[in-house]
């Protein structure tokens, strides 16, 4: 690829970046085009992935090249997905539907009781276990004893069959701190993880801001504060009108 | 007519459920190779359910277009992101790279999508921080506890957090923010993570079974 198209990549990068970010200001119209060029492209880069990825290797290629007609049938089942669109035939679409929720059900059982239910069971009572306890370890023991109690106490949290109150209502509460310990983590990494997005947006108009890309981000923001600047003279409304209202 | 529109679906869903649960404690080559294609099979039907959202939303902004509603205009920005991820992709055979070279399809991963997508979800970045504002008003103990958690993850992930922490509590010579954090998250969280996970395994286990049975199908839509 040539130069040139790096170039006029950093001017495409900086612009969108630059108009979605105008958003934080207020609304305006690159802000939604911008916005409506995401959901074209997040569509069509699922679109190719899909065609890429399933359609010709898994459908088209074991059609015309192997000769293998059992295609067919799962071709034919996602096809009666669309039908969906058709109201006098939007039934057909349940073949494909009930295909989808029975094999994604009969594969989540086993995949839940073995990961969320069994590994979870056993990761609690591991440091329990008499070859962990003889190590010594009273740091992975105390560790261990944090772990069962607030896991045991979220559980009661969550069981409604008995009624909360006395030791299972204490329970019950220490299992609320746990959560929001829990939560609270959960909040902190997310806050983080968006952050560190950020910080790559701004590496990257940075980067755009150099002389090897004619000054893009310079330019497209200042085209963009002239923007706003013009677009407050020209939708202010006049004195008497705004005292009015 | 009742036969065919609900009885023969609800026996595929059920036949191909109790097939793919039985399929994984009885190993065998035949059930092995029958989760191979179904796992297949099931990859080509939501590659369809995809066109399902495409074809949704081509209607809806052709329809935006027709009709020149208010914002036309913007819709015809969707077709072109479209297609300027599809033509690509199609002239470069879904490939990014050819040797050392970007393709068509990598230039617009690369300057089109990815810019969008990542200015996308952290401009979210601003609004988590309003939103953390008006959450983290500590009326009570437990309010409190997630405010103090959210803080030393954050402080815990950032070198400013740490030199923050240190300038404070260096002289204890305890434990630095980034071991505290890293301690919140492998135990207390894990405990609080576990109950929710279990609870969520179990509700997932039992609707998967109404499911298989035909107890729960609104999926299904009407009759």
């Amino acid at each position: 690829m040539s130069e040139t198209m790096f170039i006029v990549g950093g001017w495409v990068a900086a612009g969108l970046t630059i108009f979605l970010f105008s958003f934080l200001y207020k609304d305006n119209p690159f802000f939604k085009a911008a916005e409506h060029l995401y959901l074209g492209a997040g569509m069509g880069w699922v679109f190719q992935t899909v065609l890429f990825q399933t359609w010709i290797p898994k459908v088209w290629e074991p059609l015309t090249k192997q000769g293998d007609w059992t295609v067919l049938i799962p071709t034919v089942l996602g096809l009666t997905l669309v039908t969906q669109f058709f109201p006098k035939i939007s039934w057909l679409s349940r073949y494909g539907f009930t295909f989808i929720m029975g094999y994604g059900s009969g594969l989540v059982i086993p995949l839940t009781i073995s990961t969320d239910l069994l590994k979870q069971i056993g990761g609690t009572m591991a440091p329990f276990m008499v070859s962990e306890v003889t190590r010594g370890n009273i740091l992975s023991l105390v560790n261990g004893a944090i772990i069962a109690v607030g896991f045991i106490c979220v559980l009661f949290y969550f069981f409604f069959s008995v009624e909360h109150k006395g030791a299972i209502k204490k329970a019950s509460n220490i299992g609320i701190y746990f959560l929001m310990l829990y939560f609270g983590a959960a909040f902190g990494n997310t806050v983080m993880g968006r952050f560190s997005l950020l910080y790559g947006r701004f590496d990257d108009l940075y980067k755009y801001s150099g002389s090897n890309y004619f000054y893009a981000t310079h330019v497209i923001l200042g085209v963009m504060v002239l923007y706003f600047i013009v677009d407050h003279f020209r939708t202010r409304k006049p004195a008497a009108e705004e005292e009015a209202a | 007519m009742t036969l065919i529109k609900k009885h023969i679906p609800l026996a595929i869903c059920f036949i191909v459920g109790i097939l793919t649960l039985s399929s994984y404690y009885v190993p065998t080559q035949a059930s092995e190779k029958y989760v191979e294609s179904m796992n297949k099979w099931e990859n080509i039907v939501a590659g369809f359910a995809f066109l399902l959202g495409l074809f949704s939303l081509f209607f809806s902004h052709t329809r935006k277009i027709t009709r020149r509603v208010d914002g036309w205009g913007y819709s015809l920005f969707v077709f072109v992101g479209f297609l300027a991820m599809v033509v690509p992709a199609i002239v470069s055979n879904g490939k990014q790279m050819v040797g050392a070279d970007l393709t068509g399809l990598g230039w617009g991963y690369r300057f089109l999508f990815n810019a969008l997508s990542g200015t996308m979800f952290s401009v979210l970045a601003f609004y988590i921080v309003s939103t953390a504002y008006r959450a983290f008003r500590i009326k009570s103990l437990q309010a409190g506890v997630l405010f103090a958690a959210a803080l030393v993850l954050m402080l815990a992930k950032v070198p400013l957090g740490q030199m923050i922490w240190e300038t404070l509590f260096g002289w204890t010579g305890g434990w630095d923010i980034a071991q505290i954090g890293q301690w919140l998250m492998d135990v207390p969280a894990v405990a609080g993570k576990r109950g929710i996970m279990m609870g969520l395994a179990i509700g997932g286990i039992v609707t998967a079974l109404k499911i298989i049975f035909g107890i729960e199908r609104q999926y299904m839509g009407k009759d």
